[in-house]
């Protein structure tokens, strides 16, 4: 069985996703490698009903794997949350000076995680990795209320980047287990995301330290994406 | 339609294509790109537009993609130098990666970016690395060490590297130990402070030799090289150093061999020559060095060029082994040279025979520069061994007879060497050479055959045609064939004056006039004016005894050897010149060998003597004139040939000025350049008489001194303000001995800030006097821009001795008689640490002079009269007991005032 792609589709799981329409994705840029969309619906009954067909899909998301960008300023945890994802516990790191590639498996689907650091003299070379990418995780952190503005300034300058026009958004509130840090809707409003057009997005409240959040980030990611082409 | 298409292309080209391929997801296409990449950088193609994408690739587990990616990375970091910041992170994990063999890759590559915006956080890592528990890794991060000491020394001394490496050298692994020491060693040179980073001393020594032996080929260059900068403290510890070294010499690498050679040589210099450990190393020394003449000729060269040094530093390592630097017929040209150059330095009583029948058939090969050299050996044995000199010059004889232009050009270069070693001795021959007189062509030669004809003018019949033949071309010649001319007809008109008169006149005056040498002129006028003053002189001067010339030819300069000996098995010891001589930008220390123990004697180093180049020898005899042989200066300037006057020496001589008698012994030299010994007067070290504070910024210090009958204010003016200074004068108030400025103050006009400037002011007698108290005071007013000022100054009383205050011996006791008794006063000197003869001498030239001594009851007593300035006599009494520094000094005088002055100076004279 066969489903056509449906471009405008928009998925809607939890209450409190802001919900944003999907501009209809005629990429040329990778139509070879990208999985073929399947509606999520449909491929949600047919992972249940029929395990052939659950093979046929871990094929098509085994093949390739999804690039996703860990961004933010430097010290909001953006490499803990690396491994934190890859082997599920938490690292002593040091300031990245440049990037960490890893791969990452979450719920069968293959993920190319990079980790660039945040560092001023290195947020210039972000856009070097901007082509390809399918999602972006934005890290906030949520202690750091006087850097929340160039934290805005680089999230606003990086989404106008053209090669980012297709990439989903997840922003993670960062160290929320610290008391005092400012909560989701503070942040929200302080990245001024209401303003967002064109971008399908969400954002959580996490704690790398704690492991708080992260797997509905990423669920919400996985489903995102998979339903996003 | 345009020419625009050819501009506008729709072909993305092969660095995009490249691009997307390493972005490629599949793993195998990404590796292929980069081996592309790669591919192009090798063959020159830049693709360092790539930088970001292959940055990328860095993080794989794949060993052989890494290394491609850090190829790339050592060579165009340094073209995006911002953009290598992104590779830091990957270097950091690498160098924590299980795999020693990716450890030990990052941080090889680390060392190797030169990139300086990087290497702060390239510390971390390094630091890790040297203290890894691979000893691969370890030895890989020593080298970092100095490479990263290149980019930025501060840091290494900042991070405490140094002392890691230090650690390193006592590692239990031979090989980390000799990077250890490579990259100190490495360091020592490069250091900034032009001082060694860190001092071996005995116990690293002690590791680095236990190490020797287990390390590779070149880590053991390495470990030696750096043992030949150690100095031992003591022969003891030299000689446990060479016994643990000497296996080394039966190394296969010949690098090895001679690394271990040049510890041998340097630590030889600190055992006592005669013992037999030395005896035995020398013996041992010899089969290492002749094995290296079996290699290829390249490796050859090297060590013929290193066994120049040893050779001329211990002749007698190889004594015994002439034969292996024969030259072979298939040898390369610069080996056969090297060798042949060996051979004169080797060649002795023992094996003359043998060396000279060699030189005698290398004289007939093809090769005209080695038949040169060939033929310019035979001479040099010549004058080395005696014993032989009669079979070189036979030989030469021979060689002359095959009239190639060449080798009788040589040969006859080299004679006038023998002519000057063995002289009266082979004269006999100069006949023959006078015959190839047309067929020299070249400077050298055509110089050493005028030579040979002026020094043996007096045997060669037709000599004053020969020259004569020479003047002829005189302006064409080369400046020696000139000098040398002009001197040989000099010579000969000594010799033979009667017929050759026109012929110096002709050369003098082409010498002088018409040519613009300033060497030939020069000679020329000299020559000249010796002959027409006196040529007596000028035969003592032209035809001296010469000295006679060394043995040994072309050896370095002892200090020279010493440096190079220490650089044995480099670069320095093939060039024979010290490495600053060809490295740039290093100063480097300057290696030495270390000093002799005391209880062996210098005389035991072989005195080497440095033969000048030939044509300094050529000019040699101008330069063997005898200062100490008083010469005879006449006393009327009346020379014989005094037709050569006529042509304008004359002004030159009436200028002159010419001692009328001179029996200084300084000789000729010293008349001509007329100094005679002027007498010191006492003159008190200068005092500060105006402190700047006082001077509105301007500080005074200042003496008086009496030079030639004059009275004279020393003064050194300081503008310590911060303005410049101008407008000086000054003025003397009326004083006891109306001491007033005879000319006007000179100072530099301005005196800037800082600048200080000598200043003499002459004084005369001639001014107001008034009465001062004490007598030698002396007010004084300087004005300049800023203000008048003033100040106060003592003048030492014996500035106002004169000249002719030497009272006849009658009238002095007329004098003295005369005087009454309450005009004597007494006083004494005080530790005067002079006998009576120097009192006397010292009291004279300051214008006190002694008329009378006498000798009673074993005291001496000195009579003594000075004159002052305004006319007043002063007499005194000295009386001196032998043993006692205390002098009892009596003066009768009218004016008694200036009593106390006098007695000042007479204190202040005798303790100067």
């Amino acid at each position: 069985m066969v489903t056509k792609s449906s471009p405008a589709l928009t998925f809607c799981s939890r209450s409190e996703v802001v919900i944003v329409e999907v501009k209809p994705t005629a990429d040329a840029r990778d139509t070879e490698y990208r999985p073929r969309c399947l509606s999520p619906a449909t491929s949600r009954s047919v992972t249940l009903t029929m395990g052939g067909f659950y093979s046929y899909f871990k094929s098509l998301f085994g093949e390739k794997e999804l690039r996703i960008l860990i961004l933010g300023l430097d010290g909001a945890g953006k490499t803990t949350i690396l491994y934190r994802l890859q082997v599920g516990e938490v690292v002593t790191t040091i300031p990245t000076i440049g990037f960490n590639v890893e791969q990452v498996t979450y719920k069968n689907i293959k993920f190319q995680v990079w980790d660039l650091g945040g560092q001023t003299s290195i947020r210039p070379y972000w856009r070097c990795y901007y082509s390809n990418t399918d999602a972006v995780v934005y890290v906030i952190d949520s202690v750091d209320r006087e850097r929340m503005g160039i934290a805005k300034d680089e999230l606003m300058y990086m989404l106008k980047e053209e090669e980012l026009n297709g990439a989903i958004l997840t922003i993670l509130a960062n160290k929320q287990d610290v008391e005092g840090c400012m909560n989701v809707t503070e942040i929200h409003q302080a990245l001024g995301l209401d303003s967002l057009k064109n971008r399908t997005f969400q954002i959580f409240k996490t704690s790398a330290k704690k492991g708080i959040g992260l797997d509905e980030a990423m669920d919400w990611l996985c489903n995102t994406l998979q339903n996003h082409k | 339609m345009t020419d625009s298409k050819y501009f506008t292309t729709t072909k993305k080209g092969e660095i995009f294509e490249l691009k997307s391929e390493l972005n490629s997801d599949k793993k195998e296409k990404k590796r292929e790109a980069v081996k592309k990449v790669i591919a192009s950088m090798t063959v020159g193609k830049d693709v360092s537009a790539l930088f970001p994408d292959v940055v990328n690739c860095m993080q794989t587990d794949n060993l052989e993609l890494k290394k491609l990616v850090y190829l790339y990375l050592m060579n165009y970091a340094k073209s995006n130098p911002d953009m290598a910041i992104m590779a830091v992170n990957t270097f950091v994990k690498d160098c924590e990666d299980p795999n020693p063999l990716i450890r030990a890759l990052a941080v090889r590559t680390m060392g190797c970016i030169r990139v300086e915006k990087i290497t702060e956080y390239l510390c971390e890592p390094l630091r890790k690395c040297l203290r890894d528990e691979d000893p691969y890794v370890r030895k890989t991060a020593a080298v970092c060490v100095a490479k990263l000491y290149d980019i930025n020394a501060q840091l290494v001394d900042d991070q405490g590297f140094l002392e890691q490496l230090k650690e390193l050298l006592s590692d239990s692994n031979p090989m980390v130990v000799a990077n250890a020491v490579a990259a100190l060693s490495e360091m020592n040179e490069a250091s900034i402070t032009g001082s060694p980073l860190i001092e071996m001393n005995s116990q690293t020594i002690n590791k680095l030799l236990t190490a020797l032996n287990e390390c590779t080929e070149w880590g053991q260059v390495f470990i030696l090289d750096s043992l030949a900068n150690y100095s031992p403290k003591d022969d003891r510890e030299a000689q446990s150093i060479c016994e643990r070294i000497t296996p080394r010499l039966a190394h296969a690498n010949a690098a090895v061999v001679l690394s271990a050679i040049k510890v041998l040589m340097k630590l030889m210099e600190m055992l006592p020559t005669d013992s037999d450990f030395v005896t035995t190393l020398t013996k041992k020394l010899a089969p290492p060095l002749v094995t290296l003449l079996s290699t290829e000729p390249e490796v050859q060269y090297v060590a013929l060029r290193n066994i120049n040094l040893i050779v001329q530093k211990r002749p007698d390592i190889l004594k015994h082994e002439m034969k292996v630097f024969f030259v072979k017929y298939n040898d390369p040209i610069y080996v056969k040279l090297e060798k042949l150059d060996i051979m004169i330095r080797l060649a002795s009583q023992a094996n003359i025979a043998q060396v000279l029948s060699e030189l005698k058939e290398y004289a007939t090969e093809v090769d005209v520069d080695f038949v040169r050299k060939a033929v310019r050996a035979i001479g040099r044995c010549a004058i080395k061994v005696e014993q032989s000199a009669e079979r070189c010059v036979s030989t030469l004889l021979d060689l002359i007879q095959t009239k190639v232009n060449y080798v009788v050009q040589e040969a006859i270069v080299v004679i006038k060497d023998i002519f000057r070693k063995y002289p009266n001795k082979y004269e006999s021959i100069i006949s023959l050479l006078c015959e190839n007189l047309d067929t020299l062509d070249e400077p050298e030669a055509r110089a050493s055959m005028i030579w040979i004809i002026g020094e043996y003018a007096e045997r060669i019949d037709n000599a004053d045609e020969l020259l004569e033949s020479f003047l002829e071309g005189f302006h064409d010649e080369n400046t020696q064939v000139q000098l040398q001319l002009l001197t040989a007809i000099v010579k000969l008109f000594l010799k033979r004056p009667t017929d050759t008169q026109e012929l110096v006149q002709q050369v003098l005056s082409l010498a002088t006039q018409d040519s613009d040498n300033p060497d030939l002129r020069d000679r020329g006028f000299i020559y000249w004016r010796l002959l027409s003053t006196d040529p007596g002189a000028a035969k003592d001067v032209v035809l001296a005894e010469k000295p006679l010339i060394s043995e040994e030819t072309d050896l370095l300069e002892p200090t020279l050897l010493d440096e190079l000996v220490c650089h044995i098995s480099s670069l320095a010891s093939v060039y024979h010149k010290p490495p600053n001589a060809f490295v740039e930008g290093r100063p480097g220390l300057r290696k030495s060998l270390p000093a002799r123990n005391e209880n062996t004697s210098a005389s035991n180093v072989p005195q080497a003597a440095v033969i000048p180049a030939p044509q300094e020898s050529l000019i040699g005899d101008l330069l063997s004139m005898d200062l100490t042989t008083p010469a005879v200066v006449p006393t009327s300037v009346q020379p014989p040939s005094v037709d050569l006057l006529a042509s304008g020496l004359d002004s030159l001589l009436t200028t002159s000025d010419l001692p009328a008698a001179s029996s200084s012994n300084t000789g000729l030299l010293g008349d001509i350049f007329g100094f005679t010994p002027t007498p010191v007067s006492y003159s008190p070290p200068k005092q500060l008489w105006l402190p700047s504070e006082n001077g509105k910024g301007l500080e005074i210090m200042g003496t008086f001194s009496r030079k030639n009958g004059q009275i004279s204010m020393d003064m050194t003016l300081k503008n310590k303000a911060m303005q410049p200074m101008s407008g000086f004068a000054i003025q003397l108030n009326k004083n006891s001995f109306g001491l007033t400025p005879a000319r006007p103050l000179q100072v530099l006009n301005p005196l800037l800030p800082t600048a200080s400037y000598e200043t003499s002011l002459s004084l005369a007698t001639t001014g107001l006097v008034q009465r001062m108290e004490p007598i030698t005071n002396l007010q004084v007013a300087i004005k300049n821009n800023i203000d008048v000022l003033y100040y106060a100054c003592i003048i030492p009383m014996n500035v106002f001795f004169i000249e002719d205050g030497q009272m006849d011996k009658r009238v002095f006791l007329k004098t003295w008689k005369d005087i009454p008794a309450e005009n004597e006063v007494q006083f004494t000197l005080k530790n005067v640490l002079c006998n009576t003869e120097a009192i006397v001498l010292k009291m004279s030239q300051n214008n006190v002079f002694t008329i009378a001594k006498r000798h009673v009851e074993g005291q001496d007593m000195l009579y003594q009269s000075l004159k002052l300035t305004n006319g007043n006599w002063v007499l005194n009494e000295l009386k001196i007991q032998p043993g006692n520094p205390n002098i009892t000094l009596s003066l009768k005088l009218l004016a008694m005032e200036v009593a106390q002055g006098v007695f000042q100076a007479y204190d202040a004279i005798l303790h100067s």
